[in-house]
C-alpha cells in the first residue's frame, strides 16, 4: 500500500505540469490584461508595471521563470493585491476554507449517512418519503436561494446569528456558513447512503444473514454498512474538493475571506499568478482527496488490495 | 500689471484661506455616544494600503485615514490644510507649504519637507510602477516625464527648501493644486520604514503613517482595523477610537450586515433598492451626487459613427429623464454635457434640445439620419460589461433607438477586462463607461473628450477646443480660466464625441446616530476623523 500511494503522489506531478501549463497558456490567451482598467494607463506606465512582474519577458521564458519559482515554493506576487505574494493570500484564506469546508464535511457525512440508513430501513414509509424530501430540497434549491432564507430567518427576525462576516472564525460567524454546505452536501451523502444501503439490503449474503436470525442492528452495523459506504466514498472526494475550494456563493453571500473568492477574484483581475497558485493547490487537494478516497476503499472492500 | 493685480488677490485669498477651522466639530448640544467604534462597509478588498499603489475608491477610502497629504478635504467636501499649515505662491508656477511644527509620523518623529519629497519621488518613480502614475504626474513640474523614465526623479518639481518649507513647481498655473494635494498619493512617506521593510511596510506593526488612525489589523477579504493615531497633530479633535472597513464585495450582503447591526455603514445599496429603503430606512438613506459621469463612449472612427449626425441623432432621442427617474430609480442626475454639477472650474453645459419636447427631437433625429443616409433597420453594436445595473441602462437604450429611430441594437454583454481592452483598443461602436473625477477640478472631465488623451477611448479630436482649454490652464484669473474650460466643454460637445447620460449619485445608508456625514461631499471622501457617533 505505501508503494501504491507513493506512485500516486509522483504520478501528481506530470498532473500538476499539465494544469499549470493549460492553465498559464489559457490566462494569457484570454482578453484583457492584469492591468487594463477604466482609465487606461498610459504606454510609459504600462511598460513600468510589466517590467515589475516581469510580463516584459517572452511567454516561454515568463513561464519558466514562474516554474522555478514554484518549485522554491514561491507562488509568485500577486498583479492585484500589490501589498500580498500568492503564498500570503493562499495561507490566509486556505485554513478559512478548511474551516467551513472540513466543518460541513464531517456534518454532513455523519447526518447524511445516519439519515441514509434511517430512511433505507423505512423504505417507502413516511419517514422515508420526508427524509428524501428533504434531502431533494436541500440537493435541488440552489445556495443562494438557502442562503438568503437561513440569513433572513436567523440573522435578521431571530437575530441569534450575525449575517456575514468571519471576525476570526469565531463560532457564531461560522454557523450559517457551514449549515449552509452542511446542507447542500448532507443532501447528497443521505441519498446516496439511502440507494446504496437498499441495494446492499436486498445482496444474497444479507438473505443469509437474515436467514441465520441475526439481529437487524448487527445485520446493517457489520455486515451491510461497509459495502454500502463504498459509493458514499466515491461522491466524498468531489464533495470535499468542491466544498474547500469553490464554495464561492457561500463565500460571497456570508462575506468570508474563502479560496473561492480568490479564485474567482483572481481570475476577472487577470491576477495570473493568484489564478495559478490557487490551481496548484486545488489541483493538489484534488489528487489529494482521490488518493484518500482510493485508500479508503481499500479499508471498506476486503477484495481491493493494493 | 492687470495681471500681477490678479495674482496678488489670489495669493491673499489663499492666504486667508489657511486660517479656516481645520477639522468638522461636534456640534453643541450633541451628546457622544460611550463607545466611539465604527463599522464601514468599504466594497471589495483594497488592492493596496500604500497611498503611491492605491487607485480604488475603497483603497484611497482608508489611505485618506492612514495617510495626510498637504491639505485634506472635509465630509463637507471643503479643502482644508493637511500637515501644511500655511502657504504662499510666489509665482503662478510656485508654491511654497510651511509645515505645522507639530506634525508628526505615527511612530512620534516629526514631519520634514524631505519626507514630502521623497514620498513625491516614490510615488512617480518608475520603479514604484504605480497605475495611477499619470493621473497626477501632469501637475507637477517634469512629473510626467518622471514616470516615463525620461528624466531623473531629483528634477521632478518638488524640493525641501527648509525641514519646514516645500517648494512646489508646476508645469503652468494648477488652479486647483490645493485640492489635487489632497490626494494621499502626495502624503509625506518615512523611508527608513521603507527601506527596512519593503514591500511589507504596510503591514500591521510596519506600517508608519501621518493620518488620523494607525492600522491596528489587516485580514485579507475581511476587515482593516484602524485605531486613532495618538502622535497625530489634531487628535484631540479625533472623536472615534476605533474604525473598522469591512471588505463586503456584494451590496445585498452589505445590506443584510447593516439590516442585523453588523455594521454601520452601507458603501452602495443594491441597484432599485433606493426608493425600497427611502422608505423603509429614512433616518439611515443618504444619497449625495457626486463628481462622476456614466456615458456611452461612441467610436468617432468607425464608419457609421464619424458622421457626427449619426452620433447626435443617437444621443438627442435618449429620455434621461426616464432613464433616471425609472430605469436606475436611484437619484441619479440626467446628464447633457461632459461637465458634471458640483465640479469646479467649469459650469454644466447642455445641449439646446435638451429643453425641446421629446417629439420634436425624435424628428430632428429622423431628419440628420436621412441625411446622413442611415436607414431605418440598421444595425448598430452596443458593448457592456455583465451586469444588471449595465444591462438595465442598456436595454432602455436600444429599446429608445429601436422605437424611436428605428434602428437595431445588438447588444453584447461581456467581462469587464474584456470590454476595457477593447474600448482601449477601439474595438466597439458604442460602448459603456463611466468616469469619478480624481480631483474636483474641470479638466479631470475634459481629459475624456481631448485630443491624444489617455482617457478618451472616442478618439475624438477638437482642436479649437484643445486651444481653449490650453488657454484656461494657462489663465490666472478664475473666472476668466472658468470662462474658457466651459466654452471648451460646450465646443467640443458639439462634436457629440459621447452621449452623456447621468451623474453619478451614492446611495448608500449610513447609521443615524453616525454625525459629521454630509450628503454635499462630491467627491465621496469620508474621513473618519470627522465622523462620530451620537448617543442613542
Amino acid at each position: 500500500m505505501w508503494k501504491y500511494t507513493l506512485r500516486r503522489i509522483l504520478a501528481t506531478l506530470p498532473t500538476l505540469l499539465t494544469v499549470i501549463t493549460v492553465c498559464y497558456l489559457m490566462l494569457h490567451m484570454t482578453p484583457g490584461g492584469p492591468f487594463d482598467s477604466e482609465r487606461k494607463v498610459s504606454a510609459a506606465v504600462l511598460a513600468n508595471l510589466q517590467a515589475k512582474y516581469h510580463l516584459d519577458l517572452p511567454l516561454w521564458q515568463q513561464y519558466l521563470y514562474y516554474l522555478n519559482n514554484l518549485l522554491h515554493g514561491d507562488l509568485g506576487a500577486s498583479f492585484r493585491y500589490a501589498d500580498w505574494s500568492v503564498n500570503d493570500l493562499v495561507a490566509k484564506a486556505l485554513p478559512v476554507s478548511l474551516l467551513i469546508g472540513g466543518l460541513s464535511m464531517l456534518i454532513a457525512v455523519f447526518s447524511g449517512v445516519l439519515l441514509g440508513i434511517w430512511a433505507a430501513l423505512r423504505q417507502n414509509s413516511w419517514v422515508d418519503h420526508a427524509l428524501m424530501v428533504f434531502c431533494n430540497i436541500g440537493g435541488s434549491v440552489p445556495s443562494f436561494v438557502i442562503g438568503p432564507l437561513l440569513v433572513t430567518v436567523f440573522a435578521l427576525w431571530l437575530q441569534w446569528l450575525p449575517s456575514g462576516g468571519w471576525n476570526e472564525g469565531q463560532w457564531r460567524f461560522v454557523v450559517l456558513p457551514v449549515t449552509l454546505l452542511a446542507v447542500i452536501n448532507l443532501s447528497t451523502v443521505g441519498r446516496v447512503m439511502r440507494g446504496s444501503l437498499i441495494e446492499v439490503l436486498s445482496s444474497n449474503f444479507i438473505l443469509a444473514a437474515r436467514a441465520k436470525g441475526l439481529p437487524m442492528s448487527t445485520i446493517v452495523l457489520r455486515h451491510a454498512l461497509r459495502p454500502a459506504l463504498i459509493p458514499v466514498i466515491s461522491v466524498l472526494g468531489p464533495l470535499a474538493i468542491s466544498s474547500i475550494t469553490a464554495a464561492v456563493v457561500t463565500e460571497t453571500w456570508f462575506s468570508l475571506p474563502g479560496l473561492g473568492k480568490l479564485i474567482v477574484n483572481g481570475a476577472s483581475n487577470r491576477d495570473y499568478t493568484l489564478v495559478l497558485g490557487l490551481v496548484v493547490l486545488v489541483t493538489f487537494v484534488a489528487v489529494l482527496f482521490n488518493l484518500l478516497v482510493d485508500l479508503a476503499y481499500a479499508l471498506l472492500d476486503p477484495k481491493i488490495r493494493y | 500689471m492687470k495681471i500681477a493685480a490678479l495674482f496678488i488677490a489670489l495669493v491673499v485669498s489663499q492666504a486667508a484661506l489657511t486660517t479656516q477651522a481645520l477639522a468638522a466639530q461636534v456640534p453643541k448640544g450633541i451628546e457622544l455616544a460611550a463607545k466611539q467604534e465604527l463599522v464601514r462597509s468599504n466594497g471589495p478588498e483594497p488592492e493596496t494600503l500604500d497611498p503611491a499603489l492605491a487607485e480604488s475608491v475603497g483603497a484611497n477610502q482608508i489611505t485618506r485615514d492612514l495617510f495626510e497629504g498637504l491639505t485634506a478635504t472635509t465630509t463637507s467636501g471643503q479643502m482644508v490644510p493637511g500637515v501644511a499649515a500655511s502657504w504662499k505662491q510666489t509665482n503662478p508656477t510656485t508654491w511654497v507649504f510651511t509645515l505645522r511644527k507639530d506634525a508628526k509620523f505615527s511612530n512620534g518623529e516629526p514631519i520634514t519637507a524631505e519626507d514630502f519629497v521623497y514620498g513625491w519621488r516614490r510615488y512617480l518613480d518608475p520603479k514604484t510602477a504605480s497605475p495611477y502614475a499619470t493621473t497626477l504626474a501632469p501637475f507637477i513640474l517634469n512629473g510626467m516625464d518622471v514616470a516615463e523614465s525620461k528624466k531623473p526623479l531629483n528634477e521632478l518639481g518638488v524640493k525641501a527648501l527648509a525641514k519646514d518649507q516645500l517648494e512646489v513647481k508646476t508645469p503652468f498655473p494648477v488652479a486647483f493644486l490645493l485640492d489635487l494635494l489632497s490626494n494621499t498619493q502626495f502624503a509625506p512617506i518615512h523611508k527608513a520604514v521603507i527601506d527596512k521593510f519593503g514591500k511589507d511596510w504596510t503591514k500591521p506593526g510596519n506600517m508608519v503613517g501621518n493620518g488620523a488612525y494607525v492600522m491596528k489589523d489587516w485580514r485579507v477579504n475581511s476587515a482593516v482595523v484602524l485605531e486613532k493615531n495618538t502622535h497625530y497633530w489634531d487628535a484631540k479633535s479625533v472623536v472615534l477610537n476605533k474604525v473598522s472597513y469591512l471588505a463586503i464585495e456584494d451590496s445585498n450582503a452589505d445590506v443584510k450586515m447593516f439590516q442585523s447591526g453588523e455594521t454601520d455603514y452601507v458603501e452602495r445599496l443594491p441597484p432599485g433598492s433606493f426608493e425600497q429603503f427611502k422608505k423603509s430606512n429614512p433616518a439611515d438613506i443618504k444619497n449625495g451626487a457626486m463628481l462622476g459621469l456614466r456615458f456611452y463612449a461612441f467610436n468617432n472612427k468607425d464608419p457609421l459613427l464619424k458622421d457626427v449626425r449619426v452620433r447626435k441623432a443617437l444621443s438627442m432621442v435618449i429620455d434621461r429623464d426616464t432613464l433616471a427617474s425609472k430605469v436606475t430609480a436611484d437619484g441619479q442626475i440626467p446628464a447633457y454635457g461632459v461637465i458634471v454639477k458640483g465640479v469646479n472650474g467649469a459650469d454644466v453645459t447642455a445641449y439646446d434640445w435638451a429643453a425641446w419636447p421629446m417629439e420634436k427631437r425624435v424628428d430632428e433625429a429622423k431628419k440628420l439620419l436621412v441625411a446622413a443616409g442611415v436607414k431605418p433597420g440598421t444595425k448598430i453594436n452596443f458593448t457592456y460589461n455583465t451586469d444588471q445595473y449595465h444591462k438595465k441602462m442598456a436595454i432602455f437604450a436600444a429599446s429608445e433607438w429601436k422605437t424611436k429611430l428605428g434602428l437595431e441594437t445588438e447588444m453584447e454583454n461581456m467581462e469587464f477586462k474584456v470590454l476595457m481592452k477593447k474600448r482601449h483598443d477601439g474595438e466597439f461602436q458604442i460602448a459603456r463607461h463611466g468616469w469619478v473625477a480624481d480631483y474636483n477640478d474641470a479638466t479631470t472631465f475634459l481629459t475624456l473628450v481631448q485630443c491624444d488623451s489617455d482617457a478618451n477611448d472616442n478618439k475624438n479630436c477638437n482642436r479649437n477646443a484643445e486651444d481653449l482649454i490650453n488657454q484656461g490652464n494657462q489663465a490666472l484669473d478664475p473666472a476668466k480660466r472658468k470662462a474658457l474650460l466651459t466654452s471648451a466643454a460646450k465646443l467640443v460637445m458639439e462634436d457629440y464625441p459621447m452621449i452623456p447620460l447621468l451623474q453619478y449619485t451614492l446611495p448608500r445608508l449610513v447609521r443615524s446616530n453616525v454625525g459629521g456625514y454630509f450628503e454635499s461631499n462630491p467627491m465621496d471622501r469620508f474621513r473618519s476623523k470627522d465622523l462620530y457617533l451620537i448617543k442613542r
